[in-house]
């Protein structure tokens, strides 16, 4: 049965995902290639391309990273095609370069660039707020708070970026990504085939002669797009009064909800803006006439309260602008209904609401959650990671520097494995650690997965080769992309939909790098892995341990891995057992099917994954047939 | 404003959680509910905690302090966490089956007992109802499905603007013939429960 995102019919209602609705408005528009770097919290958007391409007429690849992967799409877009490109908030750093030209290029096919931002860094370093993009890139930018929105503003984003040549930004956050909500579905698109790449140096080579009125062309097309955001009908003015609130993004959604749990529903005049850049001056203009008051509603930077601020100077206007700078509202984090209501209340000038009570009593000063005991999410049971922590820790102890990366094997920061000392961003395990080792001496030991190996792990390498850098190198390598939910990388040799016919080997690469101090173990050999560790420890220079077993999880589906046996505890291993009497596993590995019964470790049958690590560190451990996982 | 209906579910990483989030909002959805439902994972599952919502009359997918009309607990003492969400009134279904965390299953921390959940929970809505969700999915064919058992207490109670028929159409409209027959099962089972 062909799935509902390709083969429902105009007018059926069906229940999506957020980043599902944005791949059916991309089908809607007549998509035609699409590339990405996965990423929380926009991941299920290429995931479920993925999933449909067998079935679909369009072109996906994951690509190896945000930046390469809106270069091919620049690529197609030159030759004609409708493109997307997807990726998290930070992966739009990584994709700045080409980004902040192509805008002076443009998409003659039509480009939409999804930024999934992620306010209160649910699964993020960060919380940056990429509407600045658009303005930095000039780019028109929509902000969906639901997912017919999301369905909406995507076909209407990629519909305009190709009628104008405008690349477009999509933004996102996590709410919007991960909510499910009814969509009701339009009429696909069927485009004809890219007419392909028309030559004309002075339109697509930025030379400085061509870059400077290819600039001009640049601010003209932003006028002609302001236009466009003022007749837009994701901008809609309702309710009347002198206290006026505009509102963007998923803030609009608590805003709807608090006006009318405070029945303040027509009271107020509202501005919903969805498509937020360039900001539709004349709309604004005319919504702030006769108004005392306006609160600007917009999750972390006050970016449209500066540039609506900036309007009502320009227009003599004196009415009392409220958000951020100063106001009620803060700077991060996420909004919530309650929020949003506090705020309207001080924009209307009415008392501060009473505490909203929970079952318990106040809720500001419940005093239950901060007592629990926590559940912080940890490595998997059988996850090979693990086992390389166990061993680098037992041959560095806390002498080494532990400079980590992003990915599953960040989660081994947390005691008793304790192996991620410093983290700026993907890739930078290698270069930051070489340039920590440099700068005092100190011994740095830098863990990095093979995706992200991939991703920007190589040039960091490749740095420390040429700038004779000291480090050794342990690339986490579980044959998939873990974290983000088993995407492909190039070194892979499974996907979810089969075989990868290409695979592009580590060692081979390190190698022709030039690093001949190089060791490939399977972490779940302890023995070797720790030999391999020994020796590396002794040499100076860069070393590289490739530590590559799949990811149980992976391993499970993709390879159809079953293993039979299960470990169980045959000896006396004491809870607080430091007396050298056993292995001391319970506290050393944290491994999630260990559990205490009656002051002894006892391993869970069910959670044991058959990984038998734990059997080669103590004696008193021993393997059973058990059920095949 | 007495149309809308907000719930909080809570859970851990693994337990499905999320499937039978996606089950309620559909079986709202097949009866014209406008329904919004939202999740938060990304790390929550490497055995973290997994948070849903399922709002029906709201635009808003978040539910903050306070403003939960019912609390849907996988797990008892995540379900003592989420307590906050609850509103004065409010109603509690939830597991009476631990699945401890790592630090209290190797004795470096502990947590309050079951029973002690129980009690602080009565005491704080007097409108809660535990059940063995997990031994309610084994006797249905799979532990995963224990969350459908919860879903059918739920319905007995009353609950839901929508009854028991609705979840079971919904599950065998969306799920394998095989899987279905578990979950309903375990709907049935879960519905006999409060007495």
């Amino acid at each position: 049965m062909a799935h509902p995102l390709l083969a429902g019919a105009p007018g059926e209602t069906h229940l999506f995902l957020g980043n599902e609705a944005i791949v059916r408005g991309a089908i809607e528009a007549g998509i035609q290639f699409i590339t990405c770097y996965p990423g929380t919290p926009s991941s299920e958007v290429p995931d479920t391309f993925f999933r449909l391409s067998p079935e679909a007429a369009y072109t996906f690849e994951y690509s190896v990273n945000e930046k390469v992967a809106l270069e091919v799409a620049g690529g197609a877009t030159l030759a004609g095609a409708l493109s997307m490109v997807t990726m998290k908030h930070v992966g739009v750093n990584v994709a700045a370069d080409p980004l902040l030209t192509l805008t002076y290029i443009g998409s003659p096919g039509g480009l939409v660039l999804l930024s999934a931002d992620d306010p209160g860094c649910h699964s993020s370093q960060n919380e940056q707020d990429n509407r600045i993009y658009a303005r930095l890139a000039g780019m028109p930018c929509f902000e969906p708070s639901s997912a017919q929105e999301a369905k909406d503003m995507t076909c209407a984003a990629l519909g305009l970026s190709r009628e104008l040549g405008a690349p477009a930004l999509l933004r996102t956050t996590t709410r919007v990504n991960h909510l499910r909500g009814p969509v009701i579905l339009g009429e696909p698109t069927v485009l004809s085939k890219p007419a392909g790449f028309q030559k004309n140096p002075s339109r697509f080579v930025p030379i400085p002669a061509f870059a400077r009125p290819m600039h001009l062309r640049l601010l003209e097309r932003i006028e002609a797009l302001r236009e466009r955001a003022e007749s837009s009908p994701f901008n809609v003015v309702s309710g009347a009064g002198t206290v006026g609130v505009v509102a963007s993004g998923i803030s609009r959604a608590y805003l709807s909800d608090a006006l009318d749990e405070t029945g303040l529903l027509g009271k107020v005049k509202t501005l919903d803006l969805g498509f937020t850049y360039p900001l539709p001056e004349k709309l604004l203009a005319s919504f702030m006439q006769g108004l005392g008051t306006l609160l600007v509603i917009e999750e972390l930077e006050p970016v449209l309260e500066t540039e609506i601020r900036a309007l009502a100077q320009r227009l003599g206007l004196t009415l009392n602008i409220l958000g951020k700078t100063p106001g009620p509202l803060p700077r991060f984090g996420e909004y919530d209904v309650a929020l949003v209501q506090t705020a309207l209340r001080a924009a209307l000038g009415l008392p501060e609401p009473k505490k909203q009570a929970c079952a318990c009593g106040d809720a500001s000063e419940v005093a239950l959650p901060a007592a629990l005991p926590n559940r912080p999410p940890n490595l998997c049971a059988g996850c090979p990671h693990r086992a390389t922590y166990v061993a680098v820790r037992k041959v560095f102890g806390d002498t080494a520097v532990y400079s980590s990366d992003i990915g599953c094997y960040t989660l081994g920061l947390l005691p008793p494995l304790k192996a991620a000392d410093f983290l700026l961003c993907m890739g930078s395990s290698i270069s930051a650690g070489c340039g920590a080792a440099k700068a005092a001496g100190q011994t740095v030991v830098g863990f990095i997965g093979d995706s992200t190996f991939f991703h920007s792990g190589i040039t960091g390498l490749v740095n420390a080769v040429f700038n004779r850098h000291d480090i050794l190198v342990v690339i986490l390598d579980n044959r998939t992309t873990a974290m983000t939910g088993h995407q492909p990388n190039p070194g892979v040799d499974k996907t979810n939909l089969g075989d990868n016919p290409v695979r592009v080997d580590i060692e081979p690469l390190v190698r022709g790098i030039g690093i001949t101090q190089i060791r490939k173990v399977n972490p779940l050999n302890q023995k070797a892995t720790l030999a391999a560790i020994e020796e590396l420890k002794d040499l100076s220079g860069v070393r590289v341990l490739i530590a590559e077993e799949p990811c149980p999880l992976f391993a499970r589906r993709a390879y159809g891995q079953k293993r039979n046996q299960v470990a169980y505890v045959a000896g006396d291993c004491a809870a607080s057992a430091q007396d050298g009497s056993c292995g001391d596993c319970l506290n050393t590995l944290a491994c999630p099917a260990f559990y205490v019964e009656d002051g002894k470790m006892a391993i869970d049958p069910l959670l044991c994954s058959g990984c038998m690590l734990c059997l080669q560190i103590c004696k008193n451990i021993k393997a059973r047939k058990g059920d095949a996982k | 404003m007495s149309s809308k209906l907000r719930i909080f579910m809570t859970g851990v990483g693994g337990q499905g959680t999320l499937t039978a989030t996606t089950l309620l909002a559909r079986a709202a959805l097949s009866v014209g509910l406008p329904v919004t439902s939202g999740e938060i994972h990304g790390m929550a599952q490497r055995g973290g905690v997994v948070e849903s919502t399922l709002l029906i009359g709201c635009k808003s997918p978040k539910i903050g302090l306070g403003e939960a009309d019912i609390l849907l607990g996988f797990e008892p003492l995540e379900t003592l966490r989420a307590l906050p969400y609850l509103k004065p009134g409010g109603l509690v279904l939830s597991s009476s089956e631990a699945l401890p965390p790592p630090s209290v299953a190797t004795g470096k921390e502990t947590a309050p007992s079951v029973a002690d959940i129980r009690a602080k929970v009565t005491a704080c809505c007097g409108n809660a109802c535990f059940l063995p969700v997990r031994s309610l999915g084994v006797q249905a064919g799979a532990v995963q499905s224990g969350n459908i058992a919860l879903l059918g207490a739920l319905c007995a109670l009353g609950a839901l603007p929508f009854g028991k028929d609705v979840i079971a159409a919904t599950i065998r409209a969306t799920m394998k013939p095989k899987v279905a027959e578990i979950n309903l099962k375990a709907l049935e089972l879960g519905a006999a429960c409060p007495a």
